[in-house]
C-alpha cells in the first residue's frame, strides 16, 4: 500500500513535520522537562548534601551512576553503527533511519557524559580530569582507565556532533530554500551557504566517507575503553579479556533496540510509513538477533571459563550471579537479551509493529540489567567473604535516573520537531529514476 | 568548470532538469563542445553526474591524514610527557608505558583526523559561503538539477536549442 | 528465481551443457601446474613427517602437524564463512567470490581425517595428560577432548556440506554441470525437482547455522587445541580470537585463489576491480579486528598484572627468543598489511594481494608457533623453527590446493561468471 516516492514527496513529508506543533507536543515537552527538573533537583540535593545520599558505599562503590553511564554510551553506539558502519557496507536500509539514529547518538553521549560529573559528588573538582597546565605541574594519570574514558568519550562526543552536523548540511539548505522570514535566516546560517554545487559535493562526499571510516574504529574503541574501566581491575567477574568485544556487541544490541523504540512512534506520528518501511525495521530486528547471539555467546563463555579456570573466586562469583542475591536480575538479563530477541527469527513477529516495539523495550530492560549484574554483581561479592555486601539504589538515584531518561527524550523530541529527522538527501540517493519504493 | 573573464558579449544560460540522467547527458555534450560550463547544482551527490563531470579527486583526504598523524604523536606525547614529570611508580606500572598510552594515542589520532577532515572540507568546499548567488534556483536543494553555462552572445541560440533538446527549463541571463 | 525457469533449464540439460563442456577439452588440459604442485607438496610434506616421526624428532613433527592442521583448517572454515555470510546479508557484489569460497568445503573431509590422525600423536601433543590438574581432568582428558572436538567438527562440516548442496542447486541448474559429481547431482534433482523457494529458505537457515557452529566449534578448538596446552592459563576472549583469526586467513586465502584464477589464462574467471577492492577492504577490516582482539587480551592481562595470567604473555612477548617471533608476527600480520592496504589502488592489483595475503597467512603460521611453541620448548636459546616444519606445512598446503583443485574440476562452471545471475 505504499505510494511511490519522489524527491518532492520526500521533501514535503519531512517539511510537514516541521510545521508549528500543537498542544499535545508542548504538553509532552513540558512533561519531559518536568522530569529533567526532578533529576536536576535531586542532583542539586546531592551536591549540597554529599555523595552519600546515593546507595553506593562499601563494598559496592559503583551503582546506578555507572550503570546509566555505560547504558547511555551503549545506546549511542548503534547510532554510529547505522550512520557510519552501514554507510561503509553500502547497506541501503540504513538511509531512512540514519539521521534519527545519529541524533540519538549525540543526545545519548550528552546524557552519558553527565554521569561522571554526577558521580564525582564535588562537581567543582571536574577540572582535575583535564590536562590543564598548573603551577604544581600536576597532571591526570593517563594510565588510568578513567582517563581513557575522558579522552574516548570526549572524542566520541566531538566526532559524533561533527558527523551529525555535517550530515545535515544539505538538508538544512533544503529547509532554508523552502522557508521564509526568520526561519529562512536561521537555516541560512546553519546551512553555511550550501548550494548543492558539484564543487561542494565532491569534497563533501569524500569528507563524509572519511567521517564514516574514522567513526567505525571509534565506535569499537570507545566502548572497549568503557569496558576496560572494569576489565583493567583485578576483581573476579570484571577482570576478563572478553569484555571489549562483549561490551561493543551489547552496546549495539541495546542501541538498536532503542532505535526501534524511537522509530516506531516517530514514523506513526510523522507519517513516515513510506520512508521508514517495515523492511527497514525488519533489518534492524534481524541485526538484533545477531547481536543478541553474540551477547549470549559471551555469557556462556564466561561461565565456561569460570569453571575451566578452577579458580575458587571466579567459580564462586559466577555461581552467585546465577543463584545468589541478585539472581533475579541475572535471569532477567539472560532472558531479555538472548532468549526474547530470538523471537525475531519468526518473520511474522519481526514484521509486526507491536511486537517490534514490545521486544525492543524488553531488550533495553535486559541490557540495563546486564550492566547491573556486571557492575553490582562483581563488586558485591569479590575476594573476601567478610567484605561481601549488597546494594540498593536510593530515591535520589532513581530521581537522577528519571532525569536522565527524560533529558534524552526531551532533547530528541525537541529535535524532531525543529530539524529534519529524516535525511532527505540520503533517501533521494536511494531512489532510482522517476521514484521508487525504498527499503 | 573554469572562470571566464566576464564581458558584455557573453550570456549565461541555466538549464534546469528534473532527472540526473538528462543532466549527465547534457554535461557530456557540453564538455565535448566549447561552451564554458560554469556550475552544476544537484540535490544529491549523483554518481552519474560525477562521472560525466570527471572531476579530479578531492584533496580533503590529505588534511585527514595529516590530522591523524599529528594526533597519533600528540596523544602519545601528551601521555608520556605528563607521566614523565614525576618519576613515581603508580600501580606497579612503568612511568612511561606504551601499552596503555596506545589508547590515548589512538583516540587522539581519530580526533585530530576528524579535525583535519572538517578543516579540509570547509576549506576545499569554501564553506561557509554567505554571499548569495544571483543565478540560483531554490529548487536545486529539492528536486531539480541545474547546469549553468556561459557562451558568447552569438552562440546563444545554439546553446538554447541544446538545452531544449534535453528537455530543460531554461533561464537566460544577459549579464553573466 | 521462479520454479518454472529452473525446470526449463533442467529439461534442456541432458544435451547442451554437457556437450559444451565435452567440446572444450583444452580447458582441462591446460591446468597442469596446480595438481602437480599439490602432489609434490603433499609428497614432500608426508615424507618429511614420516621421516621425522620414525627417525628424527617425533615431538617436533607432531607439533608442526598440529600447527599446520589448525592453520589450514581455519583457512577452509573462514573461507566458507565468506559464502554463508554473503548469502545471509544478501550481498550483491560478491556472487563469483562466494561461489569460489564454497570450493574450500572440499578440504573439510581431509581436515576431519587429519584431526582424527592427531590422536596418534597425543603423547607428544597433550603434555598435560597424566599430570595433576586439580579437578580439570574431567574436561582435560584426551578421549573426551577428541570426542567433543570430533563431534563439533562433524557438525560444522555437515552444515557446510548441507549449505553447499543447496547452493549448488541454484548454480548447476542454471549453468549445467560437466563434472562427475555435478552430473550425478543434476540427475538426482531431475528425478525430484526441488522447490526454489524452499531451497532458498533452507540455504538461509543453513548459512545461519553454519555461522553459529563456526563460532562455537572454532572457539572450542581454540580452547582445546591451543589454549589448554598450557592448562593453567586461560583467557575468555581466546575462543573468539581463534575464530576471528580463521576469518582473517580464510578471506586472505580466498583473495589468493581469486587472484590466481583471475590472472591465469587457463580459466575464464575474471573479477571486476571493484570486487577485488571490496574483498580487499574486508580483509583489511578483519586484520584490524584480529589486532584488536589481540590487544584486548594483552592490555587486560598486562594491566591486571596477575602472575597466573602474565607468565604466559611475558614468556611469549617479552623474553627471548619468543619476543623476536612475537614482533615478527605482529609486523607481518598487522603493521605491514595495515600500512600497505590503506592505499586503495593496491587492493585492486591481484598480484600484490597474492603477496600480501600470503605474507599474512605465513605470519599466522608463525603466530600458532608463538602460542604453542613455549609449551613444548621451555628454555630454548632460539626459536625452534627448521626446514622440516616448513616442509610439513607445505604438505598441508598441498592438500588444500589439491582439494580446491578437485572441487573446481568437478564444478568448472563456477568459473563462468554469468552476468544475469543475481542473488
Amino acid at each position: 500500500m505504499s505510494q511511490l516516492l519522489t524527491y518532492e514527496s520526500i521533501d514535503n513529508t519531512v517539511l510537514d513535520t516541521l510545521r508549528p506543533p500543537g498542544r499535545q507536543y508542548w504538553l509532552t515537552v513540558a512533561l519531559l522537562f518536568g522530569g529533567v527538573l526532578i533529576g536536576a533537583a535531586c542532583w542539586l540535593y546531592q551536591i549540597l548534601t554529599g555523595i552519600g545520599v546515593g546507595g553506593q558505599n562499601n563494598p559496592v562503590h559503583w551503582g546506578t551512576y555507572l550503570i546509566n553511564f555505560v547504558f547511555w554510551v551503549g545506546i549511542a553506539h548503534s547510532g554510529t553503527l547505522i550512520s557510519a558502519i552501514l554507510h561503509l557496507f553500502r547497506a541501503g536500509w540504513r538511509n531512512p533511519i540514519a539521521r534519527a539514529a545519529e541524533t540519538m547518538t549525540v543526545f545519548a553521549v550528552c546524557t552519558a557524559g553527565l554521569y561522571p560529573f554526577i558521580h564525582l559528588g564535588r562537581v567543582w573538582m571536574v577540572y582535575y580530569m583535564l590536562p590543564l597546565p598548573n603551577q604544581r605541574t600536576l597532571w591526570p594519570n593517563f594510565q588510568s582507565p578513567l582517563m581513557f574514558d575522558v579522552v574516548a568519550i570526549g572524542t566520541y562526543l566531538t566526532v559524533s556532533s561533527l558527523f551529525w552536523y555535517t550530515g545535515m548540511l544539505p538538508d538544512l539548505a533544503t529547509i532554508r530554500d523552502r522557508s521564509q522570514g526568520v526561519r529562512r535566516k536561521i537555516f541560512g546560517v546553519l546551512s553555511m551557504g550550501w548550494t548543492g554545487e558539484f564543487e561542494q559535493w565532491r569534497h563533501y562526499t569524500r569528507g563524509y566517507l572519511f567521517f564514516a571510516a574514522l567513526a567505525t574504529p571509534l565506535v569499537i574503541s570507545v566502548h572497549s575503553v568503557v569496558s576496560w574501566d572494569f576489565a583493567l581491575s583485578v576483581i573476579p567477574g570484571w577482570h576478563t579479556t572478553i569484555f571489549a568485544p562483549y561490551f561493543v556487541a551489547g552496546a549495539i544490541h541495546s542501541g538498536l533496540a532503542m532505535v526501534l523504540t524511537l522509530m516506531i512512534p516517530l514514523r506513526k506520528i510523522f507519517h513516515y510509513e513510506n520512508i521508514i518501511t517495515i523492511r527497514v525495521l525488519e533489518s534492524v530486528a534481524k541485526t538484533i538477533v545477531f547481536t543478541g547471539l553474540i551477547v549470549g555467546f559471551a555469557y556462556g563463555t564466561e561461565v565456561f571459563i569460570a569453571w575451566y579456570s578452577h579458580n575458587i573466586v571466579e567459580m564462586e562469583t559466577f555461581r552467585w550471579r546465577a543463584l545468589g542475591d541478585y539472581a533475579l536480575e541475572y535471569w532477567i538479563m539472560v532472558t531479555c537479551n538472548t532468549l526474547i530477541p530470538l523471537l525475531f527469527l519468526f518473520s511474522k513477529i519481526r514484521t509486526h509493529l507491536r511486537w517490534l516495539f514490545i521486544i525492543s523495550i524488553f531488550v533495553n530492560i535486559g541490557m540495563w540489567y546486564e550492566r547491573f549484574v556486571i557492575i553490582i554483581g562483581s563488586v558485591a561479592h569479590d575476594f573476601l567473604p567478610h567484605a561481601w555486601g549488597l546494594y540498593r539504589p536510593t530515591l535520589i538515584e532513581f530521581g537522577i535516573m528519571l532525569g536522565s531518561f527524560c533529558l534524552f527524550f526531551f532533547l530528541f523530541v525537541l529535535f524532531v520537531k525543529h530539524m529534519p529527522s529524516v535525511a532527505m538527501t540520503e533517501i533521494k540517493e536511494t531512489l532510482h529514476e522517476g521514484g521508487a519504493h525504498v527499503g | 568548470m573554469k572562470a571566464v573573464p566576464m564581458s558584455a558579449e557573453r550570456v549565461s544560460l541555466m538549464g534546469i532538469f528534473g532527472s540526473e540522467s538528462q543532466t549527465a547527458a547534457t554535461i557530456r555534450d557540453l564538455r565535448a563542445s566549447d561552451y564554458t560550463l560554469e556550475r552544476v547544482h544537484s540535490p544529491i551527490p549523483s554518481h552519474v553526474i560525477a562521472d560525466a563531470l570527471d572531476l579530479p579527486k578531492s584533496k580533503v583526504g590529505w588534511f585527514t591524514l595529516a590530522g591523524g598523524i599529528i594526533g597519533f604523536f600528540s596523544g602519545f606525547a601528551l601521555a608520556a610527557f605528563t607521566a614523565a614529570r614525576w618519576s613515581m611508580i603508580v600501580g606497579g606500572k612503568p612511568v612511561v608505558a606504551l601499552i596503555p598510552f596506545f589508547i590515548v594515542g589512538f583516540e587522539f589520532t581519530i580526533l585530530f583526523a576528524i579535525f583535519g577532515n572538517v578543516l579540509g572540507l570547509i576549506s576545499q568546499a569554501r564553506l561557509p559561503r554567505f554571499r548569495v548567488y544571483k543565478r540560483y534556483d531554490p529548487r536545486f536543494t529539492g528536486h531539480k538539477f541545474g547546469v549553468l553555462v556561459s557562451c558568447e552572445t552569438a552562440k546563444k541560440n545554439d546553446l538554447y536549442r541544446l538545452f531544449e533538446a534535453k528537455g530543460a527549463e531554461i533561464n537566460v541571463y544577459d549579464n553573466p | 528465481m521462479s520454479t518454472t525457469t529452473h525446470s526449463k533449464t533442467l529439461e534442456g540439460l541432458g544435451q547442451d551443457k554437457t556437450t559444451d563442456a565435452r567440446t572444450a577439452p583444452s580447458q582441462r588440459a591446460r591446468w597442469p601446474l596446480a595438481p602437480g604442485l599439490a602432489l609434490l607438496f603433499v609428497a614432500v610434506g608426508a615424507a618429511t613427517f614420516i621421516f621425522q616421526v620414525a627417525a628424527g624428532d617425533p615431538a617436533r613433527a607432531w607439533q608442526a602437524y598440529l600447527i599446520s592442521f589448525l592453520l589450514f583448517s581455519a583457512i577452509a572454515h573462514g573461507a566458507v564463512l565468506f559464502a554463508t555470510l554473503m548469502h545471509m546479508v544478501r550481498a550483491r557484489w560478491s556472487g563469483p567470490l562466494a561461489d569460489l569460497a564454497e570450493a574450500f568445503t572440499a578440504f573439510f573431509p581431509i581436515s576431519f581425517v587429519l584431526f582424527l590422525l592427531l590422536y596418534a600423536g597425543r603423547s607428544y601433543l597433550f603434555l598435560w595428560s597424566g599430570t595433576d590438574l586439580h579437578g580439570k581432568e574431567v574436561w582435560l582428558n584426551v578421549s573426551f577432548l577428541f570426542a567433543r572436538d570430533g563431534i563439533g567438527l562433524l557438525i560444522l562440516y555437515s552444515l557446510g556440506f548441507a549449505y553447499l548442496y543447496h547452493a549448488l542447486w541454484f548454480k548447476l541448474s542454471s549453468r549445467g554441470a560437466s563434472g562427475m559429481t555435478g552430473r550425478w547431482l543434476l540427475r538426482r534433482w531431475q528425478k525430484r525437482p526441488p522447490d526454489a523457494e524452499r531451497y532458498q529458505s533452507r540455504k538461509t537457515v543453513l548459512s545461519g547455522l553454519y555461522m553459529l557452529a563456526f563460532a562455537i566449534v572454532l572457539s572450542l578448538l581454540g580452547y582445546d587445541l591451543v589454549m589448554s596446552m598450557d592448562p593453567h592459563w586461560y583467557s575468555t576472549l581466546f575462543g573468539a580470537y581463534s575464530f576471528v583469526k580463521a576469518i582473517y586467513v580464510g578471506f586472505g586465502a580466498l583473495i589468493i585463489l581469486a587472484a590466481v584464477l583471475h590472472l591465469s589464462r587457463a580459466t575464464a574467471f575474471r573479477l571486476k576491480s571493484s570486487q577485488f577492492h571490496d574483498i580487499g577492504k574486508l580483509f583489511f577490516a578483519f586484520g584490524l579486528v584480529w589486532a584488536d582482539f589481540f590487544y584486548a587480551q594483552l592490555v587486560v592481562i598486562w594491566y591486571g598484572n596477575i602472575s597466573e595470567e602474565t607468565a604466559y604473555v611475558i614468556e611469549r612477548t617479552m623474553t627471548a627468543p619468543w619476543n623476536r617471533l612475537a614482533w615478527t608476527v605482529f609486523i607481518g600480520c598487522f603493521i605491514a598489511p595495515f600500512l600497505i592496504l590503506i592505499n586503495k589502488r593496491i587492493k585492486t592489483i591481484p598480484a600484490a594481494m597474492i603477496v600480501i595475503c600470503g605474507l599474512v597467512i605465513a605470519g599466522m603460521w608463525l603466530e600458532h608457533l608463538l602460542l604453542l611453541g613455549p609449551v613444548y620448548h621451555t628454555h630454548v636459546p632460539a626459536v625452534p623453527l627448521s626446514w622440516a616444519d616448513g616442509m610439513i606445512a607445505l604438505g598441508f598446503l598441498g592438500l588444500l590446493i589439491g582439494a580446491v583443485f578437485v572441487y573446481l574440476r568437478q564444478f568448472p562452471e563456477i568459473l563462468n561468471v554469468l552476468p544475469e545471475e543475481n542473488r
